[in-house]
């Protein structure tokens, strides 16, 4: 590699740029700033994440190009799951204030730790070689499993925190390892390299590509909460403030979903390759697949038995993980990318709600405390219905759009796929029990005593606002999300573009 | 103004819904709670009448010389999907219309003593409105099933907050909604792989239709013929729970035993006949050789729930029940009709459809009026009601003689042309289908006379009748319209027959060409 052509593009990587001088600039506000910055704080972070979303969007026209010799890929996947990540770390921000005065913990490294996550998640979306994968997954992960135990006085936070932390660091390691093998059995880091090399049937180790492929596969299922590499996402999800439970099950998920498509579907989406990379795509669409259908089940299943919120949402964020995989196998981006923004919408609404309903140290999170309260909280109530009808794809709401879009793909690409389609279906039937079951507990039960009326902060109705709109908007007019991804070439003619 | 008609018709509930949430306004923040109530009632009774007016102008400027669409708006709406925003009316959806907004202002006026969360009652009712209207409307298969869910849920919401018992209505909630929306994701299955198969990339179902009618006549079957026989069913277990047709009826009597007297009008009225028209409109012109196939099985599910419905009817004593079981038996009739493929037991279908919810939807009324003052729904609660209440034992007289078909009455005219339709039809077995049919019809008699002889009828034997009042001034208002089309509709069924004509038979023809072949 000539270092001519390394092409430093700094303009490339300002989202990134922004979010990470804005976190360092939070931990000094910190330091210097009266009360800790509880006020200065969350509109620093969220001016700062409307510049990155601006920066975003300023770098669309720039679409289809790489920088940094191909370690930042920019374009149309890029930008759309860095757009729907910011969204995620805006809503996030605007509910924390209260979220960090309900529980009266000090704000200033939280919104930092916001920020730095949020960098790591904008590494994933761009990164263009695993390399940038691994350190994009790494400095989220780390800012995420100290947010875990933000609560540092409550042993369920710190449970959850330490077992975030002990797994996250085991599935980086499989995950890293893999890239290791997968570098000794191709010769390069690169992504689109890697699938030249295996389009070329130039692997030089074929079983190592092998092996290292399903140590990767193995390292994103743990990040992606995935059956059967779940285990650790209820009692993280459960421990964890709920608010950082929110921020876990949305933007890293949705920033792991980018790169995984950007790993799998495009350098290993070699389906044609001779030899060991043709294989290699079988195998992995196999692994999936059952992933994907123990997946949905596992986590349908599961859910119908729980009684606590916090419990239940972990499960069905299991589920939604199998329904987004079957997108994940047609290896087009729309449905993936589409579901997880719909996803994430009614994710961070529905535990928005559940964070406000709580009360301190997360008191009240069993659905029998919810009885009876429709009608004393109705702007919670019905947005919580409305977030549940949208997981249990009920039209016309964003669940509904999300559900449908993997569905018809997957439907048409292959009819291997049809078998998923049918199981996804029986699937979201079982699902519709439990996502109305708490509805039903709301609306149609007798109050619950000593129910206490949350307050709501503006910035914390602002960040319902946006998720409630959302929902709404995508339910009835997808277009405009899915337009951005369809415009994303095939891997294929992305080839032309790198040379 | 044609073009955006529907469009108005459609939103107009939804502009009212939303007008509920004005409280803001300067002029209903000064007045007193109570008073706030009988203000929310005054504007939702005038959206709905208003959106009613709107829809006589449907009936107005229909033109019924033609099959197609009518008042057609089709723009794209989903553009990566293949989805549009299209909508249209013809002879069948024409009637089904205008039934659902007359009944909503009846529904409206017999409910109006609702005192919890008034706002959000009416909201539900206009939400559920949205639905109906939108399901009768859409012509894309994504849109259609968009309003069909958007029904359920402000529907459910009826039942479980303004329902009846608690302890017995969350209960029937529950299973409304479980059966209702497993249904229609069967549904969903089907419209994913017609629009598949179909290969038009569309879901717009004039397209859909066209396409697989070309490669028919062509001798090309497009939907492989072992998907055909599923998407058929999924279609079919979707319509069916909605009817809902024996054996899938086991949410009705519950459901519409809990409703508040204005859901079970809509439920019972029109979201019954929206499972009866999806037949109509997906089952029969989509799968037109499957349907005709099928018949005698869909025929014989049909006159099992007419007996079963009248028989069980006979032996209730709550009210309420025996009302929802003799809409199993009526919409038996309707299924019957639509799947003789005749001219005229389809017409007598569609008649029926309006009839039923004209007939059912004024007994439920009648009902309500009647458990409101008493609070019981026991039939040995009652008795010599006639001499107590006179106008309203006219009025239940009347209605319960559409209700079994007494000539010169609009449910006479329904089930005559459905039994010698279904009696001329060509389907294997059709004739016995026929004769049984005729037999609900005695057993209609044996329940509803039963009926009226042990309330209207016979001394006054319970302390609490004898200062029950007779029909207010808003209650008359709601039952005098239910009473004079009943009648208007069994003297001069021509006016709603001869719109109906061509659209039915269209849809016909395509079936019965189909199996001559």
């Amino acid at each position: 590699m000539q270092f001519s052509n390394l092409n430093l593009d700094y303009f490339s990587i300002l989202p990134e740029i922004i979010t990470a001088v804005a976190g360092v600039l939070l931990m000094l506000i910190d330091a210097f700033a009266k009360k800790g910055g509880r006020k200065i704080g969350p509109i620093f972070s969220i001016v700062s994440l409307v510049a990155t979303g601006v920066a975003i969007v300023a770098l669309w026209p720039r679409a289809n190009s790489t920088s940094f010799a191909g370690m930042i890929v920019n374009d149309h996947l890029r930008l759309y799951f860095a757009l729907v990540v910011v969204v995620c770390s805006i809503i996030a921000t605007l509910m924390a204030s209260q979220f960090l005065d309900d529980e009266a913990l000090p704000p200033g490294e939280f919104y930092a730790l916001m920020m730095f996550a949020t960098t790591g998640m904008l590494m994933m979306a761009s990164a263009g070689d695993l390399v940038m994968v691994f350190l994009g997954l790494e400095t989220s992960s780390i800012a995420t499993y100290v947010m875990a135990g933000y609560r540092r006085t409550d042993l369920r936070a710190n449970e959850s925190s330490l077992k975030y932390f002990l797994l996250g660091s085991f599935s980086a390691a499989f995950l890293l390892y893999g890239m290791a093998l997968t570098y000794g059995a191709t010769g390069t880091t690169n992504i689109e390299a890697i699938r030249q090399v295996l389009m070329a049937g130039k692997v030089i180790y074929p079983q190592m590509l092998l092996v290292g492929g399903a140590m990767m596969l193995v390292g994103f299922g743990f990040k992606i909460a995935t059956a059967p590499f779940h285990l650790w996402t209820p009692d993280v999800y459960e421990g964890a403030p709920t608010l950082v439970t929110a921020i876990l099950a949305t933007g890293p998920k949705v920033a792991v979903f980018a790169s995984f498509l950007r790993v799998f579907a495009e350098g290993f989406g070699a389906p044609n390759a001779p030899d060991v990379g043709g294989q290699l795509h079988d195998n992995w669409i196999q692994a999936l697949a059952i992933m994907a259908a123990i997946g949905m089940t596992f986590g349908n299943i599961v859910a119908l038995a729980q009684r606590n919120m916090k419990r239940m949402l972990a499960y069905s964020s299991i589920a939604h993980g199998g329904y987004t995989l079957i997108g994940f196998l047609t290896t087009e981006y729309a449905p993936v990318g589409f579901y997880m923004l719909t996803y994430a919408l009614m994710s961070l609404g529905a535990f928005a709600i559940v964070q406000m309903l709580a009360r301190q140290g997360d008191a009240k999170t069993e659905i029998s405390d919810y009885a009876g309260i429709g009608f004393e909280v109705p702007n919670l109530s019905f947005a919580l219905a409305l977030f549940m009808l949208g997981m249990a794809g009920i039209p016309p709401t964003a669940g509904f759009m999300g559900k449908f879009y993997v569905f018809k793909s997957a439907w048409a690409s292959s009819p291997n796929l049809r078998w998923l389609v049918i199981i996804a279906i029986v699937n979201s039937i079982i699902s519709v029990y439990y996502y109305l079951y708490p509805i039903v507990v709301m609306f149609f039960r007798p109050q619950a005593e000593g129910f206490i009326k949350p307050r709501l902060t503006a910035m914390a109705q602002v960040a319902l606002d946006i998720t409630i709109i959302g929902t709404l908007y995508f339910g009835l007019f997808p277009n405009s999300a899915l337009r951005i991804l369809q415009q994303k070439a095939p891997a294929a003619q992305q080839i032309a573009i790198q040379k | 103004m044609d073009l955006y008609l529907l469009t108005i018709l459609l939103f107009l509930p939804l502009l009212a819904a939303a007008s509920m949430w004005g409280h803001s306004l300067a002029w209903l923040s000064r007045v007193p709670l109570e008073r706030i109530r009988e203000h929310y009632r005054w504007i939702a009774l005038g959206f709905a009448v208003a959106e009613f007016l709107l829809s006589l102008l449907l009936l107005i400027k229909f033109d019924s010389t033609t099959t197609e669409p009518q008042f057609v708006i089709n723009i794209p709406w989903i553009e990566g999907l293949g989805a549009r925003y299209h909508l249209g009316v013809d002879g069948i959806s024409l009637w089904l219309v205008v039934l659902t907004t007359f009944l909503v202002p009846i529904a409206i006026l017999v409910t109006w003593r609702v005192n919890n969360n008034v706002r959000a009652y009416f909201t539900s009712l206009f939400l559920a409105q949205v639905g109906i209207i939108g399901v009768f409307v859409a012509l894309d298969m994504l849109l259609f099933y968009l309003f069909w869910e958007m029904s359920i849920i402000p529907m459910a919401f009826l039942i479980g907050v303004w329902g009846a018992e608690r302890e017995h209505r969350v209960h029937a909630t529950v299973k409304f909604l479980i059966f209702t929306v497993v249904g229609s994701l069967f549904m969903l299955v089907a419209i994913i792989g017609v629009y598949y198969y179909s290969g038009a990339n569309t879901f717009d179902l004039i397209d859909i239709t066209r396409v697989l009618a070309e490669a028919r006549a062509a001798g090309k079957t497009l939907i492989p013929e072992s998907w055909a026989i599923w998407f058929w069913l999924a279609f079919a277990l979707g319509f069916f729970v909605k009817i809902p047709m024996w054996p899938l009826h086991a949410w009705l009597p519950e459901t519409y035993v809990q409703a508040p007297t204005s859901g079970s009008i809509l439920m019972a009225g029109v979201m019954a006949k929206m499972g009866a028209y999806g037949l109509i409109r997906f089952n029969l012109p989509l799968f037109p050789e499957l349907s005709m196939k099928l018949a005698p099985y869909v025929m014989a599910l049909a006159v099992t729930g007419l007996i079963y419905g009248a028989l069980v009817a006979i032996v209730q004593n709550d009210l309420k029940r025996l009302v929802a079981y003799s809409s199993l038996s009526h919409l038996g009739y309707v299924v019957l009709g639509i799947f003789a493929f005749t001219s005229q037991s389809m017409q007598g279908a569609l008649f029926q459809m309006v009839n039923h919810g004209i007939s059912t939807g004024a007994l439920f009324v009648c009902v309500g009026l009647i458990t409101q003052r008493r609070q019981t729904r026991e039939i040995s609660e009652f008795g010599g009601m006639a001499t107590q209440m006179p106008g309203y034992s006219t009025a239940f007289m009347i209605i319960a003689f559409s209700s079994l078909g007494l000539p010169l009455l609009n449910g006479f005219i329904g089930e005559i042309l459905i039994l010698i339709g279904t009696f001329s039809s060509t389907v294997p077995y059709a004739k016995v289908f026929a004769v049984i049919g005729a037999a609900g019809v005695v057993l209609a008699s044996i329940y509803i006379l039963w009926k009226m002889q042990r309330v209207l009828f016979g001394a006054v034997t319970k302390e609490e009748n004898k200062e029950l009042e007779d029909l207010t001034r808003r209650e008359r208002l709601a039952l005098i319209p239910m009473v004079t089309l009943a009648i208007v509709l069994g003297v001069t069924p021509m006016v709603f027959l001869s719109a109906t004509d061509r659209s039915v038979n269209y849809v016909r023809s395509i079936v019965v060409q189909q199996s001559t072949k």
